[in-house]
């Protein structure tokens, strides 16, 4: 991994010894990695090792059984948990979308506490348009869009928050070949002008390896780090 | 039998009534909706309760004295919160105890707001108007109680997903709980707005109709209702919102995690 500049470093995600799961059921017991901005990380590992447990834990959903996770060596508790949550961004693998129109659904986190500005709409209308979904921009009910759809509004969301990582669940599980192609260039788009670093959880061999700088294998409870050539 | 006033009953009169009951059970036999046996049991219990009841009712009125009202309404706060919480169907770990707390605060401000500042009882402890009142106010904070509890710990356990999107989009434990409590304690307050909207169409209340048939003025029964009335409103209203703030501090930590975990199934 590249050296970063000093003034990036202080948006640096640090995963520390982290252990994941019950004490007497441990998923995952030692994992270590920084996270540099602009880069993207690749989990992989077989069904039920413990990689959304690793986001959840990483996003502060979950307790982790050991270790840190610190963002600019700030922790959680440091940071207070809501903003930490806006700076390290889960989106699920089934995301849910709620009652009304993606514009709503897009605008939601702006109406918390933890926002920090105004919802920048025209900013969230040009990604989704890039996603092929700006045409139903203020259709009612986006409960009733299709998985892929929701995956897709579910990542805007996310991205429009502006975190400094964003913890991506399959984010591309529901979609085809071109819609995933366009996730990944808006994805690395943010990532190479805003220095977004990502952590995603993939079963795609190509978006492991070609789209994602390292990859982080999970078996037998730790987890492996691999930098991609 | 004197022909005005209070009628008093004798056991033939409660053996006819009984014989309504009998009817019902006919009713369930003929159709073979299988509910002689429970019937019969509520029946029995109804009888065995009241009649236990009353007894201990006539010793407390008897004694009047401060402790023993107290230890009564302790017993009927304990009753109620069980049944609250046995009504749900989920719980938590310290569900109980928090309805209990619940109905204790809430049952005891509202029955003796009343007692002490509307009807002047004289001394506070009356038990004559305390326990009557407490049951009226009990009984009917308890079903808001568990209505509440019952919708949002139904929401929490199927809706974990969207309570953590809001979590996990930065909103705050309190941001990410507002709307299911806000529901929760709708549903609580459902029956009674519904039994305020049709009060006296429909049928009129249980403790109005006692004093009419015991001879009073229904001016002045009316008088006494509309007070028992708004103090169950008051009542539910505080209870559906002290649980719904009680069980939202045990669900969610102080990490504005959502411990859907601790909800179990019954």
């Amino acid at each position: 991994m590249q050296a970063a500049s000093s003034s990036r470093a202080e948006r640096d995600l640090q995963v520390a010894r982290v252990g994941v799961g019950v004490a007497n059921r441990p998923l995952l017991i030692d994992v270590s990695f920084r996270l540099r901005p602009g880069e993207r990380v690749a989990v992989r590992g077989p069904s039920g090792c413990g990689k959304t447990s690793l986001l959840r834990a990483v996003a502060g959903l979950d307790d982790l059984s050991r270790g840190e996770v610190t963002l600019g060596g700030q922790s959680p508790q440091q940071m207070g948990w809501p903003c930490w949550r806006r700076q390290v961004t889960y989106v699920s693998q089934e995301p849910v979308l709620f009652a009304g129109s993606i514009r709503d659904n897009l605008a939601r986190p702006f109406r918390y506490r933890s926002a920090a500005g105004a919802f920048p709409k025209d900013t969230a209308r040009a990604w989704l348009e890039r996603l092929g979904l700006a045409q139903r921009w203020s259709e009612m009910d986006a409960t009733h869009l299709s998985v892929g759809e929701r995956q897709r509004v579910a990542l805007v969301r996310a991205l429009v928050v502006t975190p400094a990582v964003v913890l991506l669940d399959e984010p591309t599980s529901a979609l085809d070949e071109s819609a995933r192609q366009a996730v990944e260039q808006l994805v690395s788009e943010r990532c190479d002008h805003d220095g977004l670093a990502a952590i995603v959880v993939t079963h795609l061999e190509s978006q492991a390896l070609e789209w994602c700088d390292t990859s982080l294998d999970l078996r037998e409870h730790v987890a492996r780090e691999h930098e991609h050539a | 039998m004197p022909d005005h006033g209070a009628l008093s009953l004798n056991g033939a009169d409660l053996a006819i009534a009984a014989g309504l009951v009998l009817c019902a059970g006919l009713v369930s036999a003929a159709l073979r909706l299988h509910l002689e046996a429970k019937l019969a049991i509520a029946s029995i219990r109804t009888v065995l309760q009241l009649l236990l009841v009353g007894a201990v009712l006539g010793w407390v009125f008897r004694l009047e004295r401060a402790e023993i009202v107290l230890g009564v309404l302790l017993i009927m706060i304990a009753l109620a919160g069980r049944a609250a919480v046995a009504r749900s169907s989920r719980t938590f770990p310290g569900v109980t105890l928090r309805a209990f707390l619940t109905l204790l605060l809430t049952g005891l401000l509202t029955t003796f707001s009343v007692t002490a500042a509307i009807i002047g009882v004289e001394p506070w402890y009356r038990p004559q108007y305390v326990i009557p009142l407490a049951g009226m106010v009990l009984g009917n904070s308890l079903t808001g109680v568990s209505l509440s509890l019952d919708s949002l710990l139904e929401t929490l356990a199927t809706q974990r997903g969207r309570v953590e999107t809001e979590l996990a989009l930065g909103a705050s434990r309190w941001e990410a709980a507002r709307e299911p409590l806000a529901a929760a304690v709708r549903r609580g307050l459902i029956p009674i707005i519904n039994s305020m909207m049709v009060v006296g169409l429909v049928s009129l209340p249980g403790m109005m109709t006692g004093q009419i048939l015991e001879g009073a003025d229904p001016v002045e029964a009316v008088k006494y209702q509309i007070v028992v009335m708004f103090m169950i409103a008051a009542a539910t209203s505080l209870g559906c919102m002290v649980m719904g703030l009680m069980v939202y501090r045990r669900l969610f930590n102080d990490r504005h995690q959502l411990r859907s975990d601790l909800i179990q199934d019954r």
